[in-house]
């Protein structure tokens, strides 16, 4: 188990590398050029010349060749430096540092509500195959998935923070208020905080719950038909029993695998959900960042996601050999 | 061929009526079972106390998108204390669907048992005022009662014992689960010691290892071996064998159904196995229940069923088993044409387009059951009322080359 995970790692560092090939040649493709956009009005009005924007380029790396641009980077990054970020003006790292861990408690948060809500929803869908229970939920959570965030967002603001007035529309503290550094301060900022993030999470949890619920029924429903179902009920078990017990584990296989791509996943989604609300994560700083060509912070931002995508796929790994005994990590 | 055609063909207005027949007839069966019943409602008397079980007039149906199929079509029999009781057929006839009526596991809401009674004879029920045998019916007995009979009194073992265990769980717990579950002073360590002694006596040779690992660790025979350990472990008073041997193959075959005639005399339970081998069930059985299309056509002892058969299809049974001494180069006998469809049988012996000795009341009515001896009875008219003239069409009914024509009709209808 232990050979297996260091042999992944090792190999995780080579698609990395590989990766980061790939990102900084796309990023390096997009349309937008941070100089042009910052200079673009001084140089309208006169107050800068064409020469300068160029030497300015060539200070920021945007006229090497993608190659050239690409080993500088990376060059960088073995020295264990991501670079300056153009629009934030400070180390990527030290960015990404400041700002992940607002996005990590959503994300993470999320997450565990999706599965707590998803999963018995599945099951429960799937044990009442056909009755009204199980279409309720099927076109609840249908609807939910078909939403596009910024849409359910903006409406979800409108009825609970402008018509009912209940939460907060955006932010992450409330401005007027200035708390002291004393416990009790941080604590009536943390309830705050906790206060303005539950309609960003519900807007996350609502538009993710479908896939996952309708996953966990199709395999409910192929796990309560196998042959060791039967068994289990021929034993004397009750229904409880055996759902929960007998199907659940077994439904559990499937959904380890799902684990690899949702924690990326939702990081990915946050970048709207957190525009649209004004939090001030990691997503958000990325949105910016890309809509003016911060190429040291896109691509400080994809590595984290890349990363986080390496390490969820390992996990999964991990999981399945947990949840299924038939699995077996040696080579 | 156009008359098949016609009959297979479902416009979408009769598929609506059905649809929406099925829901009507689920919910009825479903909400059925759901209703409380104090224990005197499905509480009756036994006819012989001597009897584990006495299927009496059992329908079961299945409400598909086709139509209602009636998988078990009014079967009574009985299984005796201390008995071995053989029930064969081909696919489809019913057999399984009997048995997981018993166990009171056919697939819901779907499948319902729609009428008659099984009668298990369980020693809660006690005994009547007029000194008889009482026993629950299984067909009327709320799905909670039925959990402490479920692998406890009754046991099944099922066809294939490839995916039979749950993957995810070790033989140890899942055997162990049982004992916990039925015997309520067992503890962690007298279940787990109890199963190692379970496995020993299904002749597991290392129990300790076995008792640890995980079902695809073993061999198909030695899983089959963990069912039955998992059947015999609550001391059941009836094991039901759903095709134990099918999917294994002959050398074991043979050791599991010794396995099983060893244990069934030395736990002193009735078995009641079901397979379409008629070998199996010459070795094996005491008693035999031949089923055709969800009818019992004929029921006595296995030497009543092998030397003396009755019913023709029993008969071509027998024709189409192979023999050492039987020609190899002549191609083995087969009954000609196929099951029909279980859809809205007509009221006809449902054997009369394959039979070789079909008469003109056989299209008429469902000939009745008649008894030919205190244990030997069989369900055909070249038994019953007219003994002379049916007895005459038994004898000299030229029997090769009705059978042939009955083919070709086969294959041009």
């Amino acid at each position: 188990m232990f050979k297996y995970i260091v042999k992944r790692l090792l190999l995780s560092v080579i698609i990395l590398i590989g990766v980061s090939f790939i990102i900084y040649a796309l990023v390096r493709m997009m349309p937008m050029n941070y100089i042009e956009i910052k200079y673009a009005s001084q140089l309208s009005q006169g107050t800068i010349t064409q020469k300068q924007i160029n030497d300015f380029m060539d200070l920021y790396g945007l006229n090497d060749s993608v190659l050239v641009g690409y080993f500088n980077w990376l060059g960088g990054l073995l020295t264990g430096d991501l670079g300056n970020s153009f629009k934030y003006e400070r180390p990527v790292a030290t960015v990404i540092g400041d700002y992940m861990w607002i996005s990590f408690a959503i994300a993470i948060i999320a997450t565990l509500l999706q599965f707590l809500i998803a999963i018995p929803l599945g099951i429960s869908s799937a044990t009442h195959q056909y009755s009204v229970r199980d279409y309720t939920v099927t076109v609840l959570t249908m609807v939910g998935l078909s939403f596009p965030t910024y849409f359910f967002a903006a409406i979800v603001i409108r009825v609970f923070s402008v018509e009912l007035g209940w939460l907060p529309s955006g932010g992450l503290v409330n401005p007027g208020v200035d708390y002291e550094m004393t416990f009790a301060g941080q604590m009536a900022k943390f309830g705050d905080m906790a206060y303005h993030l539950i309609l960003p999470i519900l807007v996350s949890v609502v538009l993710s719950v479908g896939g996952l619920m309708r996953y966990t029924r199709t395999n409910t429903l192929e796990v309560l038909n196998a042959d060791y179902i039967r068994t289990a009920r021929a034993k004397g078990l009750s229904e409880r029993t055996v759902i929960y017990k007998h199907a659940f584990r077994n439904t559990l296989i499937p959904l380890a695998t799902l684990l690899a791509g949702i924690i990326p996943g939702l990081f990915g989604g946050m970048m709207i959900t957190e525009e649209v609300f004004a939090i001030d994560g990691i997503g958000r700083l990325a949105y910016r960042a890309l809509r003016e060509g911060d190429i040291p912070f896109v691509m400080g931002y994809n590595m984290f996601l890349a990363i986080l995508t390496v390490i969820g796929t390992l996990f999964s790994d991990i999981m399945y050999a947990v949840v299924d005994p038939r699995v077996k990590l040696t080579k | 061929m156009k008359e098949k055609k016609a009959s297979n063909y479902i416009s979408i207005r009769e598929s609506r009526k059905i649809i929406k027949y099925n829901i009507k007839m689920m919910r009825y069966y479903e909400k059925l079972k759901r209703r409380k019943l104090a224990e005197s409602d499905y509480t009756v008397k036994m006819r012989d106390e001597n009897n584990i079980v006495e299927i009496d007039g059992l329908k079961t149906c299945f409400f598909t998108d086709n139509g209602t199929v009636m998988s078990v079509n009014g079967v009574s029999f009985d299984i005796p204390k201390n008995k071995i009781i053989g029930v064969v057929g081909e696919s489809g006839c019913g057999k399984s669907v009997t048995s997981l009526s018993i166990m009171q596991l056919v697939q819901a809401p779907q499948g319902q048992v729609v009428e008659g009674q099984i009668r298990f004879n369980s020693d809660a029920a006690g005994v009547s005022e007029d000194g008889k045998k009482l026993g629950y019916d299984i067909a009327k007995m709320p799905t909670k009662e039925m959990y402490k009979i479920r692998g406890k009194d009754i046991t099944m073992i099922f066809q294939e014992p490839m995916t039979s265990l749950n993957p995810v769980f070790t033989i140890g717990y899942q055997l162990d689960e049982v004992t916990l579950l039925h015997d309520k002073s067992a503890t962690k360590a007298s279940a787990k010691a109890y199963s190692i002694e379970l496995l020993k006596k299904v002749g597991i040779s290392m129990p300790e290892h076995v008792y640890k690992s995980y079902p695809h660790e073993l061999s198909g025979g030695m899983r089959q071996r963990v069912m039955i350990a998992m059947a015999i472990s609550g001391h059941p008073k009836l094991i039901i064998a759903d095709e134990p041997t099918t999917a294994l193959d002959v050398t074991i075959q043979a050791q599991i159904l010794e396995l099983l005639r060893e244990l069934q005399r030395s736990e002193g339970c009735s078995i009641m196995l079901i397979t379409h081998d008629l070998g199996v069930i010459a070795e094996m059985a005491d008693e035999v229940v031949v089923m055709y299309a969800g009818k019992v056509i004929e029921h006595g002892t296995a030497e009543e069923i092998f030397f003396n058969p009755k019913h023709p299809y029993t008969i071509g049974l027998q024709k189409s088993k192979p023999l050492l001494s039987s020609d190899a180069n002549k191609p083995l006998y087969s009954i000609p044409g196929q099951v029909p469809n279980p859809i809205n049988l007509p009221d006809a012996c449902y054997f009369k387009n394959r039979c070789d000795k079909c008469m003109g009341k056989c299209r008429a009515k469902y000939p009745d059951t008649i008894e030919l001896s205190d244990t030997h009875s069989v369900a055909c008219y070249l038994y019953g009322g007219e003994t002379s003239d049916s007895a005459e069409t038994a004898e000299h009914g030229s029997s090769e080359t009705q059978a042939s024509e009955n083919t070709e009709n086969v294959q041009q209808g």
